[in-house]
């Protein structure tokens, strides 16, 4: 297949996105001036009880993701690597420690925090780097223990986690030296699962052909449902996009002029070439219509009214953990409901609870649902461990496979 | 001391379980306990004793790897990646059951595919808390040694009372010969050297654990209480995730050196674990693991792995401090940095080795110890 130019089509939603994530950064950059405390916290971190207290976030997993996309992430990597870090650790992990390190990064100096917040449930890496960060910052460090579910969640294991969220709030009083507002964090709760709920609505348009949404408009603009769940100004922002892009729906237009082949991404983008991968897959009419990562924030146990529970049995039961049979079911649900062609699983050197398994769901779903699967290596901010044009020969053999699989 | 437990036969009796492959040793194993496997020290081997099992531990023996790769990625560590292999080479045929419990996220997923090849016919997935400085995680742990218990007594036999005080008690003894052996090993490496060494902690896992103890106080009753000059060696301690290979050890005391203690988690991290014997047996099962036990997987706090080990160097009055860490493990070489630099800054050398299968490499890691000793050595 000739590479042929297939237009994109803007988001005009992406102005105010920028606006909104400007604005976010700079109050957690600049705390102090609007009165407010700094927690950073892990990307499945329950981040509500912060909002409800009045506390800004801080997440440096997406700022990882920042530095990635702007190709700043290596040097950072570097220096975490001269102070003794290994360069097989999670390369978020070494950014954020290189540009606390440094100073340098598309922030510069990061926003000091008051505590730190971590919530396992994405992957073990993340205790061991927010001791480290514990430790370089003389804060104290909330520690959420969700653990692993690799087949049913079972009752002590709910129990467990709702303790510890009662505990999470009686660290916020100490922390804040102020009682907890239920009546806060109840209106913080649903306008978060207001936030929720509309983003699932979001990325489930992309189930209309031509997809209105793709994965990679999903990559940018999920930032506000990690970093601002739980704001009004997120609620906005999603009601807003979701307009725009139900228009596409009615008007039966998709991100791309040309659209022959659907496809789903497994696992964190590549944030550093997420411009090229797009560009390449789209001139061979190729889009990835869903994935694994944006949708793990659709949190699918989150139900009802907003509760200290509920957010505790959600934060058990996020995408990561849980076990490869539901990450297999979960892959067959989004080629079958996408109907995708085929789908792309990126093995990302830096994140193992991800990526562990891949082969085995491939099999598994190509076996269900007769798609074919492509895996590739790279990691998802370190652009050292990538082969650009190894993966895009890779992408290009696979892309006329599938030609070949739909013509016969 | 019997005839079965002299010096000779005691090493004849270690060397032998040792020196087969998992494929073979199945023909040595005690006939009347089925094989449970597991991986890890955070499993309650007393638990599965009691049931009447053989708690069989799988240490990543060094295998070519030809069929893992088909399920998992390069990045893994090589005990994943070997204990992988050997299922999938038949090697583990023999075990009738196999305990993953919460560590890391490569063990995690580990699990999850072992399950799915449907090999060994018994599977359980222990949930260890990760945070075990919380007050909420003692109720948990409890519920899932019972969970376990039940599991135990579904797939293998009842658990009575008195099995499992027997079992605990067992155990201990187990833990208090090995801890004296590594007293005396100090001054009498010349009897236990290394690489024989590492083979006494390696059949403890596989052995039927009553014939394992009596061969253990054998060898504490055949040593002499008194030293015997090994004053020269420049006293080591290693720490890491390693679990024991001969390798290492011998070429610590090639290059003359003693380890002195370690934190390996199959070696004296383990006497951490001990039982208290004059309470319920599941509740002190439970207990132990909130007391002193340390695993870097584990959450105690941020300054946790620096305090307990400077302490123990500090208590082992060893002068340098080797890393021994499996390649691609996270948990231990996030907490390096600070380590070495905690270390470093009270005086005490440090030197990181970063292994894959024991048996490779063996003469770059042979150049780097030698050196590391030298530079220790007064001159």
């Amino acid at each position: 297949m000739n590479e042929t130019s297939n237009p994109y089509r803007e988001i005009h939603a992406t102005a105010a996105y920028r606006r909104l994530m400007i604005a976010y950064y700079f109050m957690v950059k600049h705390a102090a001036w609007f009165g407010k405390k700094v927690a950073w916290i892990t990307s499945g971190g329950p981040v509500e009880p912060l909002y409800a207290m009045g506390v800004l976030p801080f997440y440096p997993e997406n700022y990882g993701a920042m530095c990635g996309a702007s190709r700043m992430s290596v040097s950072l990597c570097e220096a975490a690597e001269q102070r003794g870090y290994s360069r097989d650790l999670c390369s978020y992990a070494l950014t954020d420690i290189g540009s606390n390190l440094t100073g340098k990064g598309p922030l510069g100096v990061l926003p000091k925090p008051d505590f730190l917040v971590c919530a396992n449930n994405i992957c073990g890496t993340v205790i061991k780097w927010y001791e480290i960060q514990a430790r370089a910052l003389n804060v104290p460090v909330f520690f959420l223990d969700t653990p692993f579910i690799h087949d049913e969640i079972h009752d002590h294991t709910l129990r467990y986690v709702e303790k510890q969220m009662e505990g999470y709030i009686a660290f916020l009083e100490r922390q804040l030296k102020r009682p907890f507002s239920e009546k806060r964090f109840y209106r913080v709760g649903a306008r978060s699962l207001t936030a929720i709920r509309l983003w699932k609505e979001i990325i489930e348009l992309s189930k209309n052909h031509p997809a209105p949404f793709p994965a990679f408009d999903a990559f940018i603009h999920m930032a506000p449902i990690v970093t601002l769940r739980g704001t009004r100004w997120a609620v906005r922002y999603y009601r807003k996009l979701k307009k725009e892009i139900e228009k596409r729906v009615e008007q039966g237009k998709g991100a791309f002029a040309r659209e022959e082949i659907r496809l789903i991404w497994d696992n964190i983008p590549i944030w550093y070439d997420i411009r090229n991968l797009s560009k390449m897959l789209s001139s061979r009419g190729a889009v990835l219509v869903g994935d694994t990562y944006t949708s793990a924030w659709a949190h699918e146990q989150m139900e009802g009214a907003p509760s200290l529970a509920g957010f505790a049995r959600s934060h058990a039961t996020i995408h990561l953990n849980l076990g490869l049979e539901y990450k297999i079911k979960k892959m067959i649900e989004l080629v079958e409901g996408y109907g995708a062609h085929g789908f792309i699983m990126h093995s990302n050197r830096s994140c193992k609870s991800y990526s562990i398994g891949q082969y085995d769901i491939k099999r598994e779903v190509s076996k269900a649902t007769g798609r074919p699967g492509l895996i590739i290596e790279a990691d998802h901010t370190d652009a050292r461990s990538y082969a650009p044009k190894q993966v895009e020969k890779q992408i290009q053999i696979f892309l006329e496979i599938i030609r070949e699989k739909e013509q016969s | 001391m019997t005839k079965q437990t002299s010096p000779n036969n005691i090493r004849k009796e270690i060397e032998d379980i040792t020196s087969r492959s998992y494929r073979d040793i199945a023909s040595v194993l005690p006939k009347d306990r089925m094989p449970i496997g597991f991986f890890c020290p955070l499993v309650p081997e007393e638990l599965i004793h009691a049931a009447g099992a053989l708690p069989f531990r799988l240490m990543g023996t060094s295998v070519p790897i030809t069929h893992a790769q088909a399920h998992l990625p390069p990045y893994c560590c090589h005990l994943v990646k070997a204990s992988l292999e050997s299922l999938l080479q038949g090697e583990l045929h023999f075990l009738r059951g196999i305990v993953f419990c919460q560590t890391c996220d490569s063990m995690q997923g580990l699990s999850d595919i072992w399950a799915r090849q449907g090999i060994v016919p018994s599977q359980f997935n222990l949930m260890i808390p990760t945070h075990l400085d919380s007050e909420h995680a003692r109720p948990y742990l409890r519920a899932e040694m019972e969970r376990f218990k039940y599991f135990l007594e579904s797939n293998v036999g009842k658990i009575s009372l008195r099995k499992l005080k027997d079992s605990i008690r067992l155990f201990n003894h187990i833990r208090e010969r090995l801890s004296e052996i590594y007293s005396l090993r100090r001054t009498l490496s010349a009897r236990i050297p290394g690489a024989y060494f590492a083979r006494i902690i390696r059949a403890g896992y596989w052995m039927d654990r009553i014939r394992y103890l009596e061969l253990l106080e054998g060898l504490v009753d055949s040593l002499p209480k008194q030293t015997e000059g090994s004053d020269s060696l420049i006293p080591i301690y290693l720490t890491g995730n390693m679990a024991h290979a001969d390798t290492y050890f011998s070429l610590i005391e090639d290059a003359g050196a003693i380890v002195v203690r370690d934190d390996l988690c199959s070696g004296a991290r383990t006497f951490r674990l001990m039982v208290a014997e004059d309470r319920d047996p599941l509740e002190a099962l439970t207990e132990r693991y909130f007391q002193s036990f340390f695993c870097p997987t584990k959450y105690l706090g941020p300054q946790a792995h620096r305090d307990i080990l400077l302490q123990e160097v500090a208590d082992s009055k060893a002068q340098g401090v080797i890393f021994l860490l499996y390649k691609y493990c996270e948990a231990c070489f996030f907490d390096y940095p600070d380590l070495k630099s905690a270390l470093e800054a009270k005086g005490i050398s440090t030197l990181l080795l970063e292994v894959e299968d024991p048996v490779q490499s063996k003469e770059q890691l042979k150049i780097r110890i030698q050196a590391f000793v030298e530079m220790l050595s007064p001159l």
